[in-house]
């Protein structure tokens, strides 16, 4: 298992690089740069902000002072944030979308896994039935006017959380629901359905003809064996949990890191671009990569040759 | 002894293959036939849209902005006086198109990446799941604006644009499901009989992991309409007047606190559209199911 | 069945915990205390006012400094850290119109208590010019002597840098006089000294925290507030400044927040979080017609005009009489009428009322007129639509946009019979694009930088010039404008910008729609507000002193 793990840091590295130079690549050939603006600005002004920002030199040598820097910790500057470095920026932001994202991810697990399995074991009751409207409702409905509505309805009408921000603790419920309803939504549905399969495996029928409880029977046979495809989709799901959510951070003006991806490619900032791009890389690859030790755990049968 | 010739044998089982026993037990489906109906009725309402309403989705009547539904607008106007229910009709067109046809290229680059990497396993497993970590890491919206610029912004750009990217998820989840069934007995049954990878895959191991995968293929009917939404902010994909419902949500979300219909309704069509496919999914994998053969 | 119940329960129980612990804790910030709250929309890149240039850094900047020269409500100039206006009359301006004198006030202070002197005038505008900082406005200023040479120094030596600025026509011949050299007169060079990028700087305080000077207890200013807490992405808080040399503000803090989606920042004022918020685009009629915000609403004009630009070298519209055609085929009230509920004025002269050089009679022969427009399409050889090549209009995608580029294309359809393709781009895409001359017609707003036609039409319509992306070219337009550049006499500088302005009307080579207005609405505790039509990002941001709170 460790030298699983060896090799697969490995690959981890060789990854970031690849997705660190499509993403340089990309940014550079792309229409537009970051001092294009409706009003434009006087070419002399352009070539000095080139000149400071190391944009006239070639594409190599941008790419290899990058990758220097990154030795070296240092992500690059930001040109939509000028008083701090990229490194500070994602250091910043990261606590509160992290924050946001897990609390949203362990809301989406509970409920998600537990009404999906309350629906497959009563399967075409009103509990399934429910449990489709509400996971139909949650998808599709988008985040925003999802966010909207809890606003309207808990902050406008209720009183009883502020409209956003972030800092105490009625800031983070209704983002949360926010956050966690279509994953909620999504994680119920395919608990249900795997539940399903597993409920008509033969050794289930086999345990419950020994005349075990119907509590051991669940938990000892049909919990494990549903979680793979949970478990498959959990990984990536929790990584776009923790590395934000554009839709719902705009929306309650939570100041993590989120936004900046869209914003930061928007506005061309190459130095936040680089930043965030290579973070969701590295923070999804380990997401994956936790997702594969999973299913070794849960199910000992699986092996990697 | 009675000749075998001239006596009917009772209760033999009538000789089906798996598909046409599956279309058998779909049929029985009330649920599904609904949900597949439903498409087919909605599908069918979009192709013939003229015929059913009166109005254009174009045609601005700059008198009866964001009215209210009536007799006259059943669904109300929007913010330049166009009939909402002639929009989410001609919208259809566009959000089926794209929710359906997206999914084909979804799955035909998801399923086989995902399928081989699960069955082969080892070295090709890893090579290919590192791809999809790549993929997974890749800034698409730098790789959609870059497609605009050169390709320009039509409908066959968006359908590229969405299925390029969108195939990792379903890869990853068909890997796992075959990983897990790999090694079950019957699996290992059919392999002593002298069946070969691909007739394992197809015959044994797809039919058998169907369940989340379509339940995958559900959810991404409407994150295919949404991001029909996205990238026609880019300009790719229909352009305006052209509805589709994705974009109807964005149009309605910027004007919400003046009128709440503009984004119920296509909202509502979505979810409608959404839980037909899920009945129809659903009783496509319990038709599917062998273990369901009565 | 116990395992669900049981999970069920906690489930319960962990909600109506976090409901009953955060009710407790949430309390409406900032009611009854004399804090103005209101949403900046965004987090500024930096606050140093040489590199200023959007509206939001703006907006901080306007706090937190003063200048040598203000504009009062009417857009008049006022002398703030000045003790005059320079004029030619007062003898400030030399008479050949080359020598601007300033006078300054010897009680102006920083916040830390040291004098303001001239020395700082010249460091900032000496900075603004500086190739290494390479600021936006810096071209603003290059009529004064050695300012462009300078300015364009990139890639020279250190030595020669130092020698460029030394060259720099600005100086201090004593602590409370300041002179500005120009290459040639120019009298809005007068008026581009009240803008934010010729703040007054301290030298000492650059020097010592460097990148960091703007962090708040280094940000020293001259002006009402001090910027005392930003916490990133999420508030900016200025609270008055003790050591302010003129009228202390009537307020103990003003907050900026960011909130970013329009539709949050509505909730967060209904729930009273925020003092002032901007009206959604398109939701005017809801805003207008309900009885509770009647005495909420601020409408002003602002100086600010969206028109259509066409690519003048591209068929057709390298027709004038095609372009002249489009123009009458717009019905501009119909649009503001309906689709914005009456909010923004029709258009069909390119400056907008509230500066000088403002004239409703230029342009209206191109007026909503549909017989006309057909007549003159038939002029230009097209009585027939289909024979027109494909035309195409391009725009970006922010807030209302696409209403306008829809409504152009309904009404192109509704009155000509003309399709047009519309091709939504993202920003910097379409700013790229338009720079470079890849489009055929296009989206186009303008807001004025200061309040005078200088600002609005050699930048804009001057063969080649920078803004000029409709590749108009008139060398009458061009003779024009270079004298009215340097006229002194106020009176003729200003007949000439408008026979300019008539000139470029009649050419077409823009369709202009509406002038903008600006609807906010206002809680009822909020007095003292003063709106102009220089109003940045947030409004009545200039006079902020001057605002107080009854509860």
């Amino acid at each position: 298992m460790t030298r699983f793990v060896i090799r697969r840091v490995l690959w981890l590295i060789l990854v970031l690089l690849v997705v660190s130079f499509i993403t340089f690549s990309l940014m550079h050939l792309v229409p537009g740069g970051p001092w294009d603006r409706d009003k434009q600005l006087a070419p002399q002004v352009v070539a000095a902000l080139n000149a400071k920002y190391g944009l006239d030199k070639p594409f190599y040598v941008q790419y290899g002072n990058f990758l220097l820097g990154l030795l070296h910790g240092d992500l690059g500057i930001s040109y939509s944030y000028q008083d701090r470095s990229v490194t500070q920026i994602l250091m910043q932001g990261f606590p509160k979308t992290a924050v946001l994202g897990t609390t949203a991810f362990i809301l989406a697990l509970l409920v998600g896994i537990t009404f999906g399995m309350a629906a497959a074991l009563r399967q075409n009751t009103w509990i399934d039935y429910v449990c489709v409207m509400f996971s139909t409702i949650f998808a599709s409905v988008p985040g925003f006017v999802l966010g909207i509505l809890l606003i309207i309805v808990f902050s406008v009408i209720l009183h009883w959380f502020p409209t956003g921000g972030w800092g105490s603790p009625s800031q983070i419920v209704m983002p949360a629901i926010a956050l966690a309803a279509l994953p909620a939504a999504f994680m119920a549905r395919i608990t249900r359905a795997s539940t399903l399969e597993t409920m008509r495996q033969d050794y289930v029928r086999t345990a419950r003809s020994k005349g075990l409880l119907e509590r051991v029977v669940l938990i000892r046979h049909i919990l494990r064996n549903s979680l793979i495809p949970v478990v498959t989709i959990a990984g990536p799901e929790f990584a776009a949990l923790v590395t934000g959510s554009v839709i719902v951070e705009t929306i309650f003006s939570i100041p993590g890191i989120g936004r900046l991806f869209v914003q930061g490619i928007f506005a061309r900032d190459y130095g936040l671009i680089m930043g965030t791009v290579l973070f969701y890389a590295f923070v999804i690859a380990i997401a994956n990569l936790v997702v594969d030790i999973l299913y070794g755990v849960i199910d000992p049968r699986i092996r990697y040759e | 002894m009675v000749s075998s010739t001239n006596t009917t044998i009772v209760n033999e089982r009538p000789h089906h293959t798996l598909w046409g026993d599956a279309w058998i037990r779909l049929r029985r489906n009330k649920l599904a036939m609904a949900g597949g109906i439903f498409i087919i009725v909605l599908t069918l309402a979009a192709i013939f849209a003229p015929l059913i309403t009166p109005y254009s989705f174009a045609h601005q009547d700059l008198n009866a902005i964001l009215e209210n539904p009536s007799s006259k607008h059943w669904l109300g106007t929007d913010g330049l006086g166009r009939d909402v229910f002639a929009r989410l009709l001609y919208g259809a067109r566009t959000s089926l198109a794209v929710g359906i046809f997206a999914q084909l290229i979804v799955i035909g680059i998801g399923l086989p990446i995902g399928a081989v990497a699960g069955y082969a396993g080892g070295r090709l497993d890893n090579a290919l799941m590192r791809f999809v970590d790549v993929m997974y890491g890749f800034p698409d919206l730098l790789l959609v604006i870059l497609l605009k610029a050169i390709l320009g912004g039509g409908i066959y750009q968006l359908f590229l644009a969405i299925g390029l990217v969108a195939w990792v998820n379903i890869a990853r989840l068909i890997r796992g499901q075959i990983l897990a069934i790999k090694s079950r007995e019957f699996v290992s049954a059919a392999h002593a009989m002298g069946g070969m990878g691909p007739y394992i895959t197809w015959r044994h191991l797809l039919p058998n992991s169907l369940g989340p995968i379509i339940v995958s293929i559900t959810f991404n009917i409407p994150r295919a309409i949404f991001t029909e939404a996205a990238l026609s902010f880019i300009g790719i994909g229909v352009r305006p007047p052209t509805p589709s419902w994705g974009t109807m949500i964005s149009d309605g979300y910027a004007v919400i606190f003046a009128s709440w219909y503009q984004v119920f309704f296509p909202a509502l069509a979505i979810a409608l559209l959404m839980i037909a496919f899920t009945f129809l999914g659903d009783g496509l994998r319990d038709a599917l199911d062998p273990k369901m053969r009565r | 069945m116990q395992r669900k119940t049981l999970v069920y329960s906690l489930l319960a129980i962990f909600f109506s915990a976090i409901l009953i612990f955060t009710s407790a804790c949430q309390g409406n910030k900032g009611t009854g205390a004399q804090i103005l709250r209101v949403n900046l929309a965004g987090e500024p890149a930096q606050v140093d006012p040489n590199q200023a240039s959007w509206a939001a850094e703006k907006s901080v900047v306007s706090q937190v400094f003063v200048g040598l020269l203000g504009f009062n409500q009417d857009l008049t100039l006022r002398a703030d850290v000045a003790k005059e206006i320079p004029t030619v009359a007062n003898k400030d301006i030399s008479a050949d119109g080359l020598t601007i004198t300033f006078k300054l006030r010897t009680n102006v202070t920083w916040s830390d208590g040291q004098k303001v002197t001239a020395k700082d005038f010249v460091y900032s505008i000496k900075r603004e010019l500086d190739p290494d900082l390479a600021c936006a406005y810096a071209s603003f200023y290059y009529d004064i002597v050695g300012a462009e040479a300078y300015n364009s120094a990139t890639g020279k030596t250190a030595a020669d840098k130092t020698a460029l600025a030394n060259a720099v026509g600005v100086s201090a011949p004593d602590d409370y006089t300041l002179q500005i050299k120009l290459n040639d007169p120019q009298p809005t060079m007068v008026e581009c000294m009240a803008l934010w990028p010729v703040y007054p700087i301290r030298e000492d305080i650059i020097t010592k925290y460097g990148d960091k000077w703007t962090d708040p207890p280094n940000y020293i200013g001259d002006g009402p507030y001090l910027l005392t807490e930003w916490v990133h992405q999420d508030h900016m808080t200025f609270k008055p400044n003790p050591n302010y040399w003129g009228t202390k503000p009537k307020r103990a803090e003003i907050d900026f927040l960011m909130i970013t989606d329009a539709n949050a920042a509505l909730a967060a004022y209904q729930n009273n979080e925020l003092d002032i918020v901007g009206v959604p685009p398109g939701t005017e009629k809801t805003f207008l017609n309900d009885k509770t915000y009647d005495d909420q609403r601020s409408l002003f004009n602002d100086l600010t005009t969206f028109a259509f630009q066409f690519n003048v070298t591209k068929a057709p519209f390298d027709n004038k009489l095609v372009r002249q055609a489009l123009s009458c085929a717009i019905d501009r009230d119909a649009f503001i009428n309906s689709v914005r509920s009456g909010i923004g004025k029709a258009a069909v002269s390119w400056i907008p009322p509230g500066m000088p050089g403002y004239n409703a009679s230029i342009g209206t022969q191109y007026a909503f007129n549909v017989t006309q427009a057909k007549a003159l399409l038939a002029q230009a050889g097209y009585s027939d639509v289909s024979k027109l090549p494909q035309i195409t209009f391009s725009y970006s995608n922010t807030a209302g946009n696409t209403t306008i580029a829809q409504f152009l294309q309904g009404q192109m359809q509704q009155n000509l019979g003309i399709n047009i393709i519309l091709d939504p781009e993202e920003s910097k895409t379409f700013s790229t694009n338009v720079n470079s001359g890849k489009f055929m017609w296009a989206w186009f707003g303008w807001g004025a930088d200061y309040p005078d036609p200088d600002d609005w039409l050699p930048g804009l319509f001057g063969t080649g010039a920078g803004n000029n992306h409709t590749q108009y070219s008139n060398p009458a337009f061009d003779t024009l404008s270079a004298t009215a550049l340097k006229e002194q006499d106020n009176t003729k500088r200003l007949a000439d910008w408008d026979q300019a302005q008539k000139m470029v009307m009649d050419d077409a080579p823009i369709v202009t729609i509406f002038y903008r207005e600006r609807f906010n609405l206002v809680k009822t505790w909020v007095k003292g507000l003063k709106t102009t039509g220089m109003d940045g990002q947030v409004i009545g941001d200039t006079f902020y002193n001057e605002v107080y709170i009854t509860k």
